[in-house]
């Protein structure tokens, strides 16, 4: 230790000093209080042995100026005391000296006092330093936690989830989230909404739902199906989380124009449909392991499959929602939940749940994330097919009499051929769509071009090489029993191809999309089916008619070839958006 | 809670009580690793008798347990799963990959 001796004695001072020095400790020395406090600021000693009475300033007095100088740092200060300076003692004491030793000074009992200060001096060390690590700890983390909430804003994207065929709510237990709510639509307008739920809560939870928000979004936009998407998301998520972490998953897919709900749930709380009036009248529970804990192959990535034909409510929610408790320890519950939405009307839906919510905590803190989506379905079909049609009524005549066979020049193409062994595992439009998405005239369009192109793709490949009857999907459960159907067909596919090709043609001023769909197949009786003008097929009955007519109200002019096993279809793009 | 163990010839039982989550991981872990050391034990029981609360980091720390048992050749199995155990590893479909008796 570093010893600051201070008396005015000279033979004292030289004995204590001397004696400090023989125990292995460095003396310092000072003749009074003034000089003892220079010499404290200079060196910094780690305790002082202080006299009482002294010229220029007493010893008291000069303790007092080093503790104040001395702040947080604690410096012992032992006051060697004479007979008769009991009262001036005392007083030192009570404003912060720490401890005396009587004069004539006995060795043996300074010695034990110096070792005593020398402990408390070591774990008082201790703890500073580890107060010090601690804020430091502190500090840092609410800064990664800034950092990582700034990401998440970035990554959730809360533009695209004010979108308004569904309400969320989500309220963090801590700054940072561990559920996620993101949603975006394929360019055929289905909208898929993702509500996750990682470990825990904060910081190392909204961690673990990071790298969902990847593949959610940019695979939505190329339009692959959630299958797809789940099986990119538990690859991504396996990669980069250790052991023991996973991801619980809810994946749902409206998609209007098909009238299709697809609920895929791997570990959160049952999700509930509703019927118009908020009934629950299906249950999609979890029948998944939640997502990065077993290889995507091993797991079963086919959704829940609903065709609707009455409007109703999709209700997903995580576990901290009905599982909060409030003071009384009572669960908020599911029953609560579902009371509630059958109270309010549409609009309200999710006000009413967070007023229950808010009143049923009572002041209390809930624990867990709590998030809560609410999606209509069935609602605005009519408002999207009227809106198709009046569109299609309003196609530009004019432009339909121009003879495109005579715009040979392309100024671009993009061609592709695939065979029975590609089909049976390319996901094909999609693929198609990266490259869509490139082209400047039509990256603007992309949503349109998706539905020409997948249902030309679907007729050439349903109908003209897999031979299915859309008849079946008018029964009871046929859209199931076709799909199925469909599944084997493919599996067991030997034999053909199918040709696509998108050109872009100049017109006037403007570029036309020219798309050609050829298949191996033996082709039908287009004239038969293709009769009926545009304005006349707005009531189609069977969803091979509603394929078709969808193609013709998007499109400039539909054209089958020879047999009926090509088609070609010619699609101006409305004009880019100004900016 | 203090998980405890009862070790039956080549049978170790880790026998878990009260709240089973993040607050546990400790001493789960420091329990596990000694069974795990334990040459004479081939099977290992995770007893959930006495838990009436299983949180998603709990799942995480038994998925963890999996792990480590697998590599040193032993088997597991999650006992006496009831009431809100039960349907926690139920929504979490962990008995695709757990033994659950």
């Amino acid at each position: 230790m570093k010893i600051l001796v201070v008396d005015d004695t000279e033979a004292i001072l030289l004995l204590i000093s001397r004696f400090v020095e023989a125990l292995g400790h460095q003396a310092l020395i000072a003749r009074n209080g003034q000089e003892a406090i220079n010499v404290w600021r200079q060196e910094q000693p780690d305790l002082v042995l202080m006299d009482v009475m002294m010229p220029v300033m007493s010893g008291p007095e000069a303790s007092v100026q080093i503790k104040a100088e001395a702040g947080a740092t604690w410096v012992p200060i032992v006051f060697v005391t004479g007979v008769g300076e009991e009262n001036a003692l005392a007083d030192a004491i009570e404003r912060g000296a720490d401890d005396y030793i009587n004069k004539p000074v006995n060795f043996r009992v300074l010695e034990a006092k110096l070792k005593a200060f020398g402990r408390t001096l070591d774990l008082n060390r201790k703890v500073r330093e580890q107060s010090q690590t601690l804020a430091d700890y502190y500090e840092r983390a609410e800064e990664e936690k800034r950092v990582v909430r700034h990401l998440m804003d970035q990554m959730v994207n809360s533009e695209r989830l004010a979108d308004p065929q569904f309400d969320y709510w989500l309220s963090p237990a801590e700054s940072l989230s561990g559920d996620l709510i993101a949603a975006a639509r394929t360019p055929g307008q289905a909208l898929h909404i993702l509500l996750a739920d990682g470990i825990g809560h904060g910081l190392t939870a909204a961690l673990n739902v990071l790298p969902l928000t990847q593949p959610f979004y940019s695979m939505t936009e190329k339009g692959y199906s959630i299958t797809d998407i789940l099986f990119e998301m538990n690859a991504k998520i396996r990669q980069v989380l250790p052991i023991g972490r996973f991801v619980c998953v809810s994946l749902i897919s409206i998609d209007e124009v098909g009238g299709t709900v697809e609920i895929w749930n791997a570990g959160m709380p049952p999700i509930q449909i509703l019927d118009q009036q908020r009934q629950v009248v299906r249950v999609c529970s979890s029948s998944n392991l939640p997502l990065g804990i077993v290889p995507s192959h091993s797991l079963d990535l086919v959704p829940e499959r609903i065709y609707y034909k009455q409007p109703g409510y999709i209700v997903a929610y995580s576990d901290g929602l009905v599982e909060a408790r409030n003071a009384g320890k009572a669960e908020f519950g599911l029953p609560t939940l579902l009371d509630s939405l059958s109270q309010s009307d549409d609009r309200q839906m999710l006000a009413r749940v967070q007023a229950e919510f808010l009143q049923f905590l009572d002041g209390e803190q809930h624990h867990d994330d709590v998030s809560l989506v609410v999606a209509r379905f069935g609602m605005d079909v009519q408002a999207a097919k009227t809106e198709l049609e009046v569109q299609a009524v309003e196609a530009r005549f004019d432009e339909i009499s121009a003879d495109f066979n005579l715009l040979a020049e392309c100024s671009w193409r993009y061609s592709l051929i695939l065979s029975a062994q590609e089909l049976r595992y390319v996901n094909t439009i999609p693929f198609m769509m990266s490259f869509v998405k490139e082209i400047k005239s039509l990256a603007h369009v992309q949503s349109d071009v998706f539905l020409i192109l997948t249902e030309l793709f679907v007729n050439a490949l349903d109908h003209g090489l897999l031979l299915l009857d859309s008849a079946i999907k008018t029964q009871p459960d046929g859209m199931e029993e076709y799909l199925a159907q469909r599944a084997e067909r493919l599996a067991n596919l030997q034999e053909g191809r199918i040709e696509i090709d998108l050109m872009g043609l100049k017109y006037k001023d403007a570029e036309v999309l020219k798309i050609r769909v050829k298949d191996s197949g033996e082709g039908f009786d287009w004239s038969n089916a293709f009769q009926t003008p545009v304005s006349h097929t707005s009531h189609p009955s069977t969803a091979f008619g509603r394929g078709i007519s969808l193609v013709r109200a998007l499109s400039l002019k539909v054209q089958f070839n020879g047999l009926g096993n090509e088609v070609e279809v010619y699609y101006l793009p409305a004009p880019s958006p100004k900016h | 809670m203090t998980p405890t163990v009862q070790i039956e010839g080549s049978v170790g039982r880790v026998i878990l009580s009260g709240q089973f989550d993040f607050s546990a991981h400790r001493e789960f872990r420091q329990v596990c690793e000694s069974i795990i050391a334990n040459a004479d034990i081939k099977e290992v029981l995770v007893d959930f008798q006495n838990v009436n609360y299983l949180d998603s980091s709990a799942l995480g720390m038994l998925l963890l347990l999996k792990e480590k048992i697998a590599a040193a050749s032993k088997t597991l199995a999650l006992v006496n799963c009831r009431d809100t155990v039960k349907q926690v590893l139920e929504i979490a479909c962990f008995g695709k990959i757990f033994t659950i008796r």
